[in-house]
């Protein structure tokens, strides 16, 4: 019996060594800045915790009030990259995430914590998948400077918001109504909403021209939105994120800088 | 003297070279050759009745179907045969590093469904996505132990994709068209495959041994059989039920 | 939810004792954790003293900014709504308590004595609602409820991000000055050390209707913060009338301004610094009745202002406050003496200085674990009157303790507390002109709900 316990203490002693050994040993780089997990986990345990849950699945105690649901960091898919679809995020992407927040959902911005900290949860967070560890993030998707914001721009835009199929599910008006809209659902099963584009609200990933323009690039990874990497060229591109803009143009607050841009 | 020794090393070269031969193929003789496992899924009962598909969202789609598309869930062919079932070795393989086959798969999107409706390949074997559409697609794999990714593709672009691991199997949607579903398994070894519209499979070079066969159907779940393959393998045949 | 009454040793100005009474330290809002499903530990270094995080939804008023703030989003359970109360066992001791030499006879004498006292007790209860009425309009109302009596604390409404901006934020109503350290969020309950006394510091002899800028006032409240609230300033307005209600007694208004910034050192954490200032009039006499002041005609005013600089200074999981003050009031004020009769000035009469401060630490290693410490203090460097004594009004104090929190939950929180505390003001013991030196113990529990 009590070599029993011996054996047992010390098997824990093994696992908790290569815990923290391995486990805790992810390091994150945002920048000049080194996150570490083990202070990360300090600052999970207090911010996070009651959402994304102990074991970083997203099953915290508040998740089952929440919609949508907060991220399952075991399953290392992410929506706002600046990776290709399929690709592990950098760093600097989650660092990014924890920074703005995702607008219409649970997660507030935290750029109130220290650069520091946010880097240290960047580095916690990736222990919770072993992909951190077996992959390398592929190298971040390019973005060319923005054509102008033409009249001519939008239209060709429409167009491939037609072509492209967009509107199956973000509606022929855009309002997030599209035909496909009811069916959809993200990587946990749970139904998911396209985004209303006339509603002028943020977007998920970050507002500017530049992040729409990456988000049509990278996809958002776990939910329905696809990767136009080669479906369009750049110049398509800019004419979408011209027409998408155009469409919440009558909202006071959206600041559309058509006349400004390139003109 | 001189002629005969000449021969006489021919002779012992071609001595040589036959025995590297024998030795590459297997000391153990033609006896332990590998050899084909063919068989047949069946389903018992009444074939439920395929469902049709409303596709009439998308016109360009609808148009692709004079008759109206069913769903692919259960196909029985003439025979009982059952069609789109995965069959392979799940255990009693040595731990090899298979590498994988040069050849790429082909997964089709023709008429707003997938061809083929089940899709077996190997592990970081290419896969070449195919839009034959005049619509556009998004093929969005939903993995469990892969990289989830998710391409939009319009007709004609080009679009190659590999899975790094096994998995059984991955399912696959497109979410501009909520009806297309398929599945890609993904195996570690190139022991598989997947039956045709009568239910016929053929595992092609099994060397012999004792395996566990399973066959997995994307609604009527798995089945497991233990065969012996030897010089030469008997028919194995599986029987699915609602 | 202070326990007991708060009293600056036998120097009473003005008689807001009733006031001071029953500052009730609340903040630490559950049903702001029910609304957004976030743990205490979000908002809260340890409840209720607040993080950045927590310190940004409050100047964002009540907002997270990620387009759930509308109530309209939460479950119907949702009310927003909190009561915190804190029942506790306590044990006051005052070392020179003036008593009579025969018990209960009036007339035998008053002598010094060592009282002690303890038992069950309760604070009160804080009855807090805060929120959005609408994007941008955020409101506070908290009644306090004590034993025999009802009062409201704090109640005030507010225009958030005016102009879309941070640097604009509108506060109008009964609210508590944006104070270098929250009095309100003392993480401190006990009877001797739950509050900053530099915060209501009057020197000996002074009648300065003002009683310092721990209590909410009354008045408007412009502030502005940076996106991640490291640089904040705020300016107010108020009544001199220490947040009473109705017509007030002063004519005279007073102005508060709160500056901080914050910096981000490597391996330590975040660094603030802060200045503030408050400078006011407050009058000297009245028009009487028969000898009796008529509310609200005060006049005569003469000034006085506080002003100083603190700083909040983390080492890893330690951190620091440290706190200075230094006052002064006009010479008027400081013995007394109306402005129509100067002739009344003792002579050699001046207007009262003095300095003060606190450094107050913490040792957080978890969310669920404070341990606390403060030492505090007040110096006089100049008496109003050549007769008073210079030692007198100062004070010494400090106190230790801790807080833990067995349960870390969105929807309540509760924290075990035990402190102790003591405080010396020297020559002012009633009789002797001995040093005055009170205990308090405290344990209890804090629940807020």
């Amino acid at each position: 019996m009590r070599r029993n316990i011996q054996l047992r203490s010390a098997a824990v002693m093994i696992v908790s060594i290569l815990w923290s050994g391995i486990g805790l040993a992810q390091e994150s780089h945002v920048g000049k800045l080194a996150g570490n997990a083990k202070r990360g986990k300090a600052l999970y345990t207090r911010y996070c915790v009651f959402c994304h849950g102990p074991n970083g699945d997203g099953r915290g105690e508040s998740a089952p009030y929440l919609d949508p649901k907060p991220r399952d960091f075991t399953k290392a898919v992410f929506k706002c990259r600046s990776t290709p679809s399929g690709s592990l995020p950098l760093d600097s992407d989650l660092y990014d995430t924890i920074s703005r927040g995702i607008h219409a959902s649970g997660m507030p911005s935290w750029k109130p914590l220290l650069k520091q900290e946010r880097a240290d949860l960047v580095a916690y967070l990736k222990t919770f998948s072993s992909a951190f560890q077996e992959e390398k993030p592929a190298a971040p998707v390019e973005i060319p400077p923005e054509s102008p914001a033409t009249p001519e721009s939008i239209q060709r835009g429409a167009q491939l918001f037609q072509s492209m199929n967009c509107w199956s599910c973000h509606g022929k008006d855009g309002r997030g109504y599209g035909p496909s809209a009811a069916s959809l659902t993200d990587n946990r099963g749970y139904p998911i909403a396209p985004f209303d584009f006339t509603s002028g609200s943020r977007f998920k990933c970050g507002e500017s021209d530049r992040d729409m323009f990456r988000d049509l690039v990278t996809g958002l990874d776990g939910t329905p939105m696809p990767s136009f990497a080669s479906a369009m060229n750049t110049d398509q591109r800019w004419d979408v994120v011209h027409y998408i803009r155009s469409l919440s143009a009558h909202k006071a607050h959206t600041k559309l800088k058509i006349e400004a841009i390139g003109q | 003297m001189k002629l005969k020794s000449k021969y006489t090393f021919i002779l012992l070269c071609a001595l040589i070279v036959l025995s590297l031969i024998w030795t590459l193929h297997g000391w153990a003789g033609p006896a332990d050759a590998p050899s084909s496992l063919k068989g047949t899924v069946k389903f018992e009962g009444a074939p439920p009745k395929p469902s049709h598909i409303d596709m009439s969202q998308d016109p360009l789609c609808a148009k692709a179907h004079p008759t109206p598309a069913t769903t692919e869930d259960v196909v029985v062919g003439t025979g009982g045969g059952l069609a789109n079932v995965v069959v392979y070795v799940s255990d009693g393989l040595a731990s090899h590093n298979f590498q994988p086959p040069q050849q790429p798969a082909v997964l089709e999107q023709k008429g707003c469904q997938y061809k083929p409706h089940v899709l077996a390949i190997q592990a970081n074997q290419k896969l070449d996505v195919v839009n034959s559409d005049e619509t556009t697609h998004n093929i969005h794999p939903t993995p469990s132990n892969n990289r989830e990714w998710n391409m939009t593709q319009p007709h004609g672009m080009p679009l190659e994709q590999t899975f790094a691991r096994e998995e059984i199997a991955v399912p696959v949607k497109c979410n501009v068209h909520p009806w297309m579903k398929g599945y890609i398994a993904v195996f570690k070894h190139p022991y598989f495959a997947v039956t045709d519209k009568n239910g016929n499979f053929e595992l092609k070079d099994l060397p012999p041994g004792t395996y566990t066969i399973t066959a997995w159907q994307e609604k009527l779940g798995t089945q497991v059989q233990k065969v012996t393959v030897g010089a030469e393998a008997k028919p194995l045949d599986f029987t699915f039920k609602q | 939810m202070r326990i007991g009454s708060f009293k600056r040793v036998g120097l009473l100005s003005f008689g807001f004792a009733i006031l001071l009474a029953s500052i009730p330290s609340a903040h630490g809002i559950p049903a702001f954790a029910r609304k957004y499903g976030l743990p205490c530990s979000a908002c809260h270094e340890a409840w209720p003293m607040l993080n950045n995080f927590g310190q940004t939804f409050k100047d964002n008023g009540y907002q997270l900014g990620n387009d759930r703030d509308a109530p309209i989003y939460q479950e119907p359970s949702y009310w927003p709504v909190m009561f915190r109360t804190t029942p506790i066992w306590h044990r006051e001791n005052n070392n020179r308590q003036a008593v009579d030499l025969v018990p209960g006879s009036a007339g035998s004498g008053l002598v010094e004595a060592s009282v002690t006292q303890s038992g069950f007790d309760l604070g009160g209860v804080d009855m807090i609602t805060a929120g959005t009425l609408y994007k941008n309009i955020s409101f506070f109302v908290q009644p306090f409820i004590g034993n025999s009596s009802i009062f409201l604390n704090q109640a005030w409404a507010r225009l958030d991000n005016l102009a879309g901006s941070h640097w604009l934020n509108l506060k109008v109503g009964k609210f508590e000055l944006d104070e270098p350290i929250s009095q309100e969020r003392s993480l401190m309950l006990n009877n001797t050390g739950g509050v900053y006394y530099n915060y209501f510091f009057t020197p000996p002899g002074d009648k300065n209707f003002f009683s310092g800028i721990g209590l909410p006032q009354l008045g408007v409240e412009l502030l502005g913060h940076s996106d991640n609230d490291y640089t904040r300033y705020s300016v107010a307005v108020v009544t001199d009338s220490n947040g009473a209600t109705g017509l007030p007694s002063n004519q005279a208004y007073d102005v508060y301004a709160n500056f901080n910034q914050s910096f981000e050192l490597p391996k330590l954490g975040s660094q603030q610094i802060g200045v503030y200032g408050y400078f006011g009039q407050s009058p000297t006499f009245f028009q009487t009745n028969g000898g009796n002041p008529i509310p609200g005609t005060g006049m005569g005013n003469r000034t006085f202002y506080r002003l100083g600089a603190y700083g909040h200074w983390y080492v890893d999981k330690f951190d620091f406050y440290t706190f200075f003050m230094h006052g002064l009031d006009n010479v008027f004020l400081g013995n007394g003496v109306p402005a129509n009769q100067p002739a009344l000035l003792p002579l050699g009469a001046v207007g009262p200085t003095w300095n003060g401060g606190f450094v107050e630490a913490h040792y957080n290693p978890n969310p669920r674990v404070i341990v606390l410490g403060k030492y505090e203090l007040a110096r006089m460097t100049r008496q109003a009157s050549p007769v008073i004594p210079t030692s007198t009004g100062n004070l010494d104090t400090w106190t230790v303790g801790y807080r833990w929190y067995p349960i870390m939950s969105p929807r309540a929180g509760f924290a075990w507390t035990q402190e102790y505390s003591r405080i010396n003001n020297p020559g002012a013991a009633p009789l002797s002109g001995k040093d005055d030196i009170r205990n308090s113990y405290l344990m209890g529990f804090d629940f807020d709900f």
